[in-house]
């Protein structure tokens, strides 16, 4: 039996991330997308040919009450995840919600109670979750292979590429915006909580002058170890997570699926990734796959989410781990300092030290 | 100078220049864009920056966008096949915008390997292999070929932008880190640089000066700079000695592989039908196709050993073969300029930003040593 489905929120995230693993699934009869909801019509368009029997709604309340979906994929900016996914859960649906979880850990609270009312499975979009390579790392930093944990440093960056079709998105979070934070931050904070435990956040440092941060800096620790976080929106970083442990050190690389090595400086090797996930129902033997691209990791996260509704499995991600790091994001945010710049005339750190957050 | 539009602000150098004018209290900075995700570079200062949306090369756009201004700044970067054609909608729409003046970034390459000292005034060589020197010096031709009264023209001439969020100081200093760097004839000729700050700082006085200053400009740091001088600069901190690199000859270019591809590609046609391609191709799977001919990865970050030979491309064999420092000193004269960043201190800033990034080995020093420096 196919699951009625509704997207809420037809753009680049729609469109680029989910209309292909969402076709193979409505081939594959696992799920069938009955309605699209934007209110720019020209969205939903971009997605119909894709989904045959899908109705065009201008609103999610509209959606609810007509299609009556079973599961409604929440891909809207962070501002509006919170109402929308009370809404759907007022409606008896299940929800699949894109990351971040919300704005804030005040509508995180909200939304738990509402799945926790209706019953109903929350699931929080983290695809990196479905990357084997990062799967990989997770276990062997679980299983003790690198010896007593000493520290880790993740770096990411890169020119921003999204194809975003407003300038919202580098607006304040309270219009709909996100900065670097909100928007790699709750990727990469999600996966190091997922590897190394529960963090805190000892320092944070970011460029906000007036709007919202590029890059930031962060220190962290765990109860095993400390480590950094830097991730930009304007240059490339390295993008690598290092693991040091006492016997042995891991690299992930960020920016793929499959690379990850283990070893010691000079001497790293590179470990085989057979890590995989179930893209099937059958509840016993299920078919698996190993990602090797976003749309295998989107579909992976969509199956697993079906298996959490229809057999009570745990996602990936559920409403509490997504609260999780929006908490971190606000402990982040609660002692921020203007990140160093030293290679600004001293004048100019000056003035972006005055205008830090200023904006936000 | 309040009001001015920079058309191309999401790339390195006009997110500098933004971020000089904002951190430097000036209010009036207009970001022209293509797209609305070249504001990630820039949108740290919120509303201070105005942001309009317009295609370089639509010159109706383009003038909508920048009415008002009260100089044009063009810092668009883009395929080659592009550069002409972005240049004629600016220099349109500014007459049609009413605007006074318009300040074009070309480049030194249009100079070649500077075999000859050449003074700011020389017209652009008539062949080069490369396509985006060509289109550089088509675009400096056509701009001398105009002479709208009503319409200042200044056209800076930089060479290799370096220093903080340069991409090419990164590839530098990613190859050093990497140990597979490479010096032409020892690292003996000349590094025909401007530090990112010093640009900025031109291109200010440039908007900002008052009578008549039309002309072309050369655009560099003050001191004659080699590029062994340059590299050992940046080395230490990345933990790659620049002696220890492959010397490769300056008299004949080394073909390899690698090289006759770029050659193909440099070819006219070739090349914009490359970057037509390239344009066309969803992200994700570039990202993929450059991962997958980037090779084997280096999980060290800082190589332990040096590269025995070099894989020597051809762009940075001729940038190291330049002969001579394009001369400043007509700008400096004409807007009264005095190179605000020393080269010393350019590299103490660019160390911090690489330290920044993860690349360094060591906290870099901050009195770099620095001794055949001399001012023009």
């Amino acid at each position: 039996m196919s699951v009625r489905t509704i997207i809420v929120g037809c753009g680049a995230v729609a469109q680029r991330l989910y209309r292909k693993p969402l076709a193979q699934l409505v081939k594959q009869e696992m799920l069938e997308v009955v309605g699209l909801v934007d209110p720019a019509r020209e969205h939903a368009d971009a997605m119909l040919p894709a989904f045959a029997g899908a109705r065009h709604f201008a609103t999610l309340e509209e959606a609810c009450k007509a299609a009556a979906p079973e599961l409604t994929l929440v891909l809207t900016p962070p501002h509006l995840h919170c109402t929308q996914t009370e809404m759907a859960f007022a409606h008896g649906s299940h929800v699949l919600c894109e990351k971040p979880m919300a704005n804030s850990s005040a509508e995180c609270v909200r939304m738990l109670e509402s799945a926790r009312v209706a019953n109903r499975v929350l699931a929080i979009g983290m695809i990196r979750r479905y990357f084997p390579a990062f799967a990989r790392l997770r276990e062997l930093v679980q299983s003790g292979a690198l010896g007593p944990l000493q520290s880790f440093e993740y770096r990411e960056g890169h020119k921003f590429e999204w194809a975003v079709t407003t300038p919202a998105a580098f607006r304040p979070r309270s219009k709909g915006g996100a900065g670097v934070l909100y928007d790699i931050g709750t990727h990469a904070l999600d996966f190091l909580q997922s590897v190394f435990g529960e963090l805190a956040v000892q320092e944070y440092a970011d460029d906000a002058a007036g709007g919202v941060e590029t890059n930031i800096a962060m220190r962290l620790r765990s109860a095993d170890c400390g480590g950094t976080l830097n991730l930009s929106w304007d240059v490339p970083q390295v993008n690598e997570l290092r693991v040091v442990g006492a016997t042995a050190e891991a690299v992930l690389r960020i920016d793929r699926f499959d690379q990850l090595a283990l070893g010691r400086r000079g001497a790293f090797v590179p470990q085989p990734i057979d890590v995989s996930f179930p893209v099937d129902l059958d509840r016993n033997a299920p078919r698996r796959l190993v990602p090797r691209s976003y749309a295998d990791a989107v579909l992976c996260q969509l199956v697993q989410v079906l298996r959490a509704i229809k057999f009570d499995e745990h996602p990936a991600v559920d409403g509490q781990g997504g609260a999780s790091s929006i908490r971190l994001l606000e402990q982040a945010l609660s002692k921020a300092s203007p990140l160093p710049e030293p290679w600004l005339a001293p004048r100019e750190q000056a003035a972006a030290a005055q205008l830090h957050r200023s904006g936000a | 100078m309040n009001n001015i539009a920079i058309v191309g602000a999401g790339g390195f150098v006009g997110t500098s220049l933004i971020e000089s004018m904002v951190l430097g209290g000036n209010t009036g900075a207009r970001a022209v864009i293509r797209s609305y995700r070249n504001m990630a570079g820039f949108c740290r200062f919120g509303d201070a920056v105005d942001v309009r949306l317009a295609d370089a090369t639509r010159e109706a756009a383009l003038a909508k966008a920048i009415a008002g201004a009260a100089v044009v700044v063009n810092v668009t970067t883009g395929p080659p096949a592009g550069i002409v054609e972005s240049t004629r909608a600016i220099y349109n729409a500014c007459r049609t915008a009413g605007v006074p003046r318009f300040v074009h970034l070309s480049s030194a390459v249009v100079y070649g390997d500077v075999e000859q000292p050449i003074d700011d005034d020389a017209p652009p060589l008539d062949k080069h292999w490369m396509p985006y020197a060509r289109a550089k010096a088509q675009s400096e031709r056509w701009l001398r070929t105009q002479n709208d009264p009503d319409l200042e023209v200044i056209v800076l001439r930089p060479g290799i932008v370096w220093g903080v969020r340069s991409p090419h100081t990164l590839g530098f200093a990613r190859s050093l880190a990497r140990k597979s760097s490479f010096l032409v004839d020892g690292g003996a000729h000349v590094f025909n640089g401007v530090y990112i700050a010093n640009l900025v700082a031109m291109i200010r006085a440039a908007c900002d000066a008052r009578g008549k200053v039309a002309g072309f400009y050369n655009a560099g740091d003050a001191e004659r700079v080699t590029w062994r001088e340059f590299y050992e600069a940046l080395g230490g901190a990345l933990g790659c000695d620049p002696a220890q690199l492959p010397v490769v000859s300056g008299d004949k270019f080394p073909w390899s592989t690698g090289a006759v591809i770029d050659a193909v590609q440099s070819l006219g046609p070739v090349n914009a039908l490359y970057h037509r391609l390239k344009t066309h191709i969803p992200d994700g799977l570039k990202a993929a196709l450059r991962s997958r001919l980037e090779g084997a990865y280096n999980f060290d970050r800082h190589a332990t050993t040096y590269a025995p030979t070099a894989s020597v491309d051809r762009e940075l064999w001729h940038l190291q073969r330049v002969r001579h420092k394009l001369p400043v000193k007509k700008f400096s004269e004409t807007f009264r300029f005095v190179t605000p960043v020393s080269f010393p201190e350019a590299v103490s800033r660019t160390l911090a930003w690489i330290e920044s990034l993860g690349l360094a080995v060591e906290k870099p020093s901050h009195s770099v040593e620095f001794s055949k420096a001399s001012n023009e």
